[in-house]
């Protein structure tokens, strides 16, 4: 590992990016809020100064936006879902008819607009999740749901599904390499056919899931779980006047978005200055 | 009440299924379809989990769905309300199915096999109306597009299942019975 780097979900990131220093309960809350603000928000002018302000955003917490390339074909991959959709079966009324189809559809300026606030919504969901995500650790999942009044249970088996899939990686892994030393050739023909000879993989793998699953339960009730008496943990997270001062911002935005959506026609499609 | 088991069962299903949803969306993607698979291997597996050890294992496929789509797509609202939850109900439906027929998940009589095959489609069509209707109500398809998805999903979905779960099931529902989590008593 390198010097000064914290190892996170997928990947190890810099440890000046300041939300990795946060409080795990901030981190669960911040996923939240910027999935839903560009969920309310229609009109693309607010979107993309919503998206324009979360990368700001990240660059002052020295957030590590070079791995947001990761998800650009991705991006490419949405966008040429909603262009295909709504060039080819849309009717959306607006000042000017650019294209018309024998089906009934047709393309205005108002379907462009509408295909860019799509586009600046995914696109807004998709940054913040990713910052958010860049500075989750495993551990954060069990306290953060924990401090927002998950059960613990709950909290404990998403982060044991998240653990005990690498462990099936490397299960998958052994069983493919048996068969391939049985002479099977899980590389040829089309993907379809690719994906039926990996689907020869199920039987052996969920008899290891199954013998691994009754292992699990043995531990776990040896360990005394669910437990009857107040938990203690290994770890301590304090709020400091960053996750407080965060939370408050979340809020407030938050709440000002809902008032602006209920307010005003600014949020709402097309908005300012296309209304 | 939850306990041991439970949560064993959920967090080995969903660590089972999670590298598969992510082999099957890098082995077959749909184009146009973000992070959606043609074959969509990890159904074959909660389904059978389902089966067998009831709400439990769904959760398990619904947290590997979320997390594997959700590494394509930054894990985003919009993944959690439309492929995870989708993935959740389709094996739910299945199990229902099995139970207002009474039947049981070992495929060995008449009733068995009719339930599975009337319950797989059935949730699949379920999964797929729910999938394609949010996709249609976060604005990333139109209303013409809805039905080509709903029936490519419903296609797509049975076959998998039909491929991988079949052989699970007559093969080691036997076996998975002397386990104490298996639900089914005869």
């Amino acid at each position: 590992m390198e010097k000064g780097k914290v190892r996170t979900f997928f990947t190890y990131v810099d440890e000046r990016y300041a939300l990795v220093r946060a409080h795990p309960a901030v981190k669960i809350v911040s996923l939240v809020v910027l999935n839903v603000i560009p969920w309310i928000i229609e009109a693309p002018v607010p979107l993309a100064s919503f998206l324009t302000s979360l990368l700001l955003a990240a660059a002052l917490l020295k957030a590590p936006l070079s791995k947001l390339r990761n998800y650009l074909p991705y991006l490419l991959l949405v966008a040429q879902a909603v262009v295909l959709s709504y060039v080819l079966g849309s009717r959306i009324p607006g000042n000017a008819v650019y294209i018309e189809f024998p089906w009934g559809c047709y393309v205005t300026d108002r379907t462009l607009l509408y295909m860019a606030s799509v586009m600046l919504r995914i696109s807004s969901m998709l940054v913040g999740s990713t910052l958010i995500f860049l500075s989750l650790r495993d551990t954060d999942v069990v306290y953060g749901l924990k401090s927002l009044g998950v059960p613990f249970a709950a909290a404990f088996a998403f982060n044991l599904a998240l653990r005990f899939s690498a462990l099936f990686l490397d299960d998958y892994a052994r069983v493919r390499d048996a068969m391939l030393l049985k002479g099977a050739k899980l590389d040829a023909g089309n993907p379809l056919e690719r994906a039926k000879l990996l689907s020869r993989t199920a039987v052996p793998l969920m008899v290891i899931a199954v013998r691994r699953m009754q292992d699990l339960s043995f531990a776990l009730e040896l360990k005394s779980f669910p437990p009857s008496g107040k938990r203690t943990y290994l770890h301590q997270f304090r709020w400091s006047r960053f996750d407080v001062a965060a939370l408050a911002l979340l809020a407030a935005t938050t709440a000002g978005v809902v008032v602006a959506k209920m307010v005003s026609p600014l949020l709402s499609f097309p908005g300012w200055p296309f209304a | 009440m939850v306990d041991a088991r439970k949560v064993a069962v959920t967090a080995v299903t969903a660590g089972l299924c999670l590298p598969l949803a992510l082999f099957a969306i890098i082995l077959v993607p749909v184009p146009g379809l973000p992070a959606a698979s043609g074959f969509w291997i990890p159904a074959g597996f909660y389904f059978v989990m389902t089966l067998w050890f009831g709400v439990w294992g769904a959760l398990g496929g619904h947290i590997a769905t979320f997390l594997a789509m959700g590494y394509f797509q930054g894990f985003t609202l919009q993944v959690w309300a439309d492929g995870a939850l989708g993935d959740l109900i389709a094996p739910l439906v299945a199990l229902i199915v099995f139970k207002l027929m009474g039947a049981h998940p070992d495929l060995k009589d008449r009733k068995d096999k009719m339930a599975w095959l009337i319950g797989v489609p059935i949730a699949s069509l379920v999964c797929g109306l729910w999938v394609h209707t949010v996709n249609l109500y976060f604005g990333v398809i139109t209303w013409p597009f809805w039905w080509v998805g709903v029936l490519t999903y419903f296609i797509g979905d049975s076959l998998a299942v039909f491929i991988v779960g079949t052989p699970l099931l007559r093969s080691l529902t036997s076996y998975v019975k002397q386990s104490p989590m298996y639900i089914w008593r005869d």
